[in-house]
């Protein structure tokens, strides 16, 4: 019924240019989990196997703290809430 | 934006917030209300049920005539599911169905945004589209804020700590630990479904603006956690509270375990036709008394889920009450302090002393075991499982001669979880509960 990959359809962002949340990917690669890609309930995160590359994109963000609260190889060189005004925007929820 | 200061600073724009800005401003403290929204309530989303709030209908005591809610609570189901059988045990009863109503559903951009609006009214600075980024600490004390805007900071001798589960701001006080225990944290999803409300007064048997509550067992696999389906005016909440711990280990991902459950034909019929509104998504602190942090500390205290006052387990699923009432307890608290002159963390102790006197410690303490009756695998798949087997022995008439009620039971119980195990998560439930 709900397609994450459709978010944009149903939840509303007001998109910073700066990212809130910054990766060091180099961390991921040792990563012996990356419980981060199936836990976010918005699918910022993707490892590729292939590349063996960690991609995280910010701007579908729900600032919901999942990948804060699972992550423990230390990835994130930055994880804060988006500036005032910015980031994920509930209309009716 | 000029680095103003002020008497006190309360941080999130949340229900815990609010009331800690509500407090402080109609005593006449000069208090800015923080929040990183462009309106509070933007930020913010739950499963859908606010319960009676006692502390607020002091304040106004026709609440329930103004606050924007959207439905009274009458009736609660809790039910306990297989994929394609269920039990449902349900409570209804008139007397929720008469002011002062025990719950309601509410939305949450339209109801928070209501209640910072008469701290407003009340005197409170609502200072929006403000991101708070650190704690200003002076001989370790704390004595203001650092922003992510303007001037970059805000000065005030107390500062209210209410913005939310992660709560930087408590952490960068040094009241939290920097790191969670997944074990005390829960993630919950949320689809919000448009519905036509005659269409949801028909299917949940409802009429006026009488409201239903129905949390399910048994829908979510072998993850620990549970669904939930609240029903607003002409929309209806439906999600899941999974727990971090066990969600992360099973590799499921939310929103495939949140389409399993709207797919099971139970639900399915329930919810056919409607229209997805919004999706949402949040952590939940779980953890109980066992995750709360330093409530008070010099020239600061915390509120609400960044002091973990949060219970997802037990009978009752309940939160923004604790919030609203511990923010008013920690106004109250600042408004006492500030009158003694002294905003240190003994003389802010009275909000911890107003906590443990109130019902938001008290019945954390209570269910501080709670969690551990929420780890008991079987709780998820094999006694829904085992309840609707029982069910439809019961039920189902097949030319084959019936067993005694009770001896089937033992012996469902027997094959099924094995007596030890059943006793074992007995004796966790009536410690837990």
């Amino acid at each position: 019924m709900f397609n994450v990959d459709d978010l944009f359809d149903y939840t509303s962002f007001n998109i910073d240019r700066e990212a809130h949340i910054v990766l060091d990917p180099e961390r991921c690669l040792v990563c012996d989990h990356r419980y981060c890609t199936t836990t976010c309930p918005a699918r910022c995160y993707t490892w590729s196997e292939k590349d063996r590359k960690m991609t995280f994109v910010f701007v579908g963000c729900v600032e919901c703290g999942t990948c804060y609260a699972v992550c423990d190889s230390h990835a994130f060189t930055r994880w804060r809430y988006p500036r005032g005004g910015f980031g994920v925007s509930y209309r009716m929820t | 934006m000029t680095a103003r200061a002020f008497e006190a600073i309360v941080v999130g724009g949340g229900p815990a917030g609010s009331c800690a800005a509500l407090t402080l401003a109609r005593a006449g403290v000069d208090v800015a209300l923080v929040e990183r929204g462009a309106y509070p309530g933007e930020k913010n989303m739950f499963g859908g049920i606010l319960h009676r709030m006692p502390a607020l209908e002091k304040i106004f005591p026709d609440f329930w005539d103004r606050a924007p809610l959207q439905r009274h609570i009458v009736k609660k189901v809790v039910t306990f599911m297989t994929p394609g059988r269920s039990l449902n045990v349900e409570y209804e009863t008139e007397s929720f169905d008469e002011t002062p109503y025990n719950g309601y559903t509410v939305l949450r951009p339209k109801f928070d945004r209501w209640l910072a609006s008469k701290a407003q009214a009340a005197g409170a600075t609502l200072i929006t589209r403000t991101t708070v980024d650190g704690v200003i600490m002076e001989n370790g004390k704390v004595t203001g804020i650092r922003v992510l805007r303007g001037a970059g900071e805000l000065r005030a001798p107390v500062v209210v700590a209410s913005d939310g589960v992660l709560s930087f701001t408590a952490a960068k006080a040094g009241l939290r630990k920097p790191r969670f225990d997944v074990k005390h944290l829960a993630l919950g999803v949320k689809a919000l479904l448009e519905l036509p409300k005659e269409v949801i007064d028909d299917r949940f048997g409802l009429v006026r603006d009488q409201g239903a509550s129905r949390e399910f067992l048994g829908c979510t696999g072998a993850v620990h956690g549970g669904g939930f389906m609240y029903t607003n005016y002409d929309s209806i909440s439906v999600g899941l509270v999974l727990h971090l711990g066990s969600l992360r280990e099973s590799g499921k991902t939310p929103y495939d375990l949140l389409n399993g459950f709207l797919d099971q034909p139970q639900v399915a019929k329930l919810v056919r036709g409607a229209r997805l509104l919004e999706y949402s998504a949040h952590l939940i602190p779980e953890g109980g008394y066992e995750m709360t942090p330093e409530l008070v500390g010099d020239g600061i205290v915390v509120a609400g889920d960044a002091a973990g006052f949060c219970y997802a387990k037990g009978p009752n699923l309940e939160g923004i009450n604790l919030a609203a009432h511990s923010g008013t307890l920690a106004g109250e608290a600042v408004v006492d302090a500030r009158a003694a002159k002294d905003h240190s963390a003994r003389s802010l102790a009275g909000y911890q002393r107003r906590l443990e006197q109130s019902f938001v410690l008290q019945d954390l303490k209570n269910f501080r075991r709670a969690p551990r009756l929420l780890e008991i695998d079987r709780l998820y798949q094999q006694y829904p499982e085992m309840i609707c087997d029982y069910m439809d022995r019961t039920y189902r008439v097949d030319g084959t001669p019936k067993e005694g009620l009770l001896g089937m039971g033992l012996r469902m119980a027997r094959k099924q979880v094995g007596m030890k195990n059943l006793l074992r998560d007995a004796w966790t439930a009536w410690r837990s509960i």
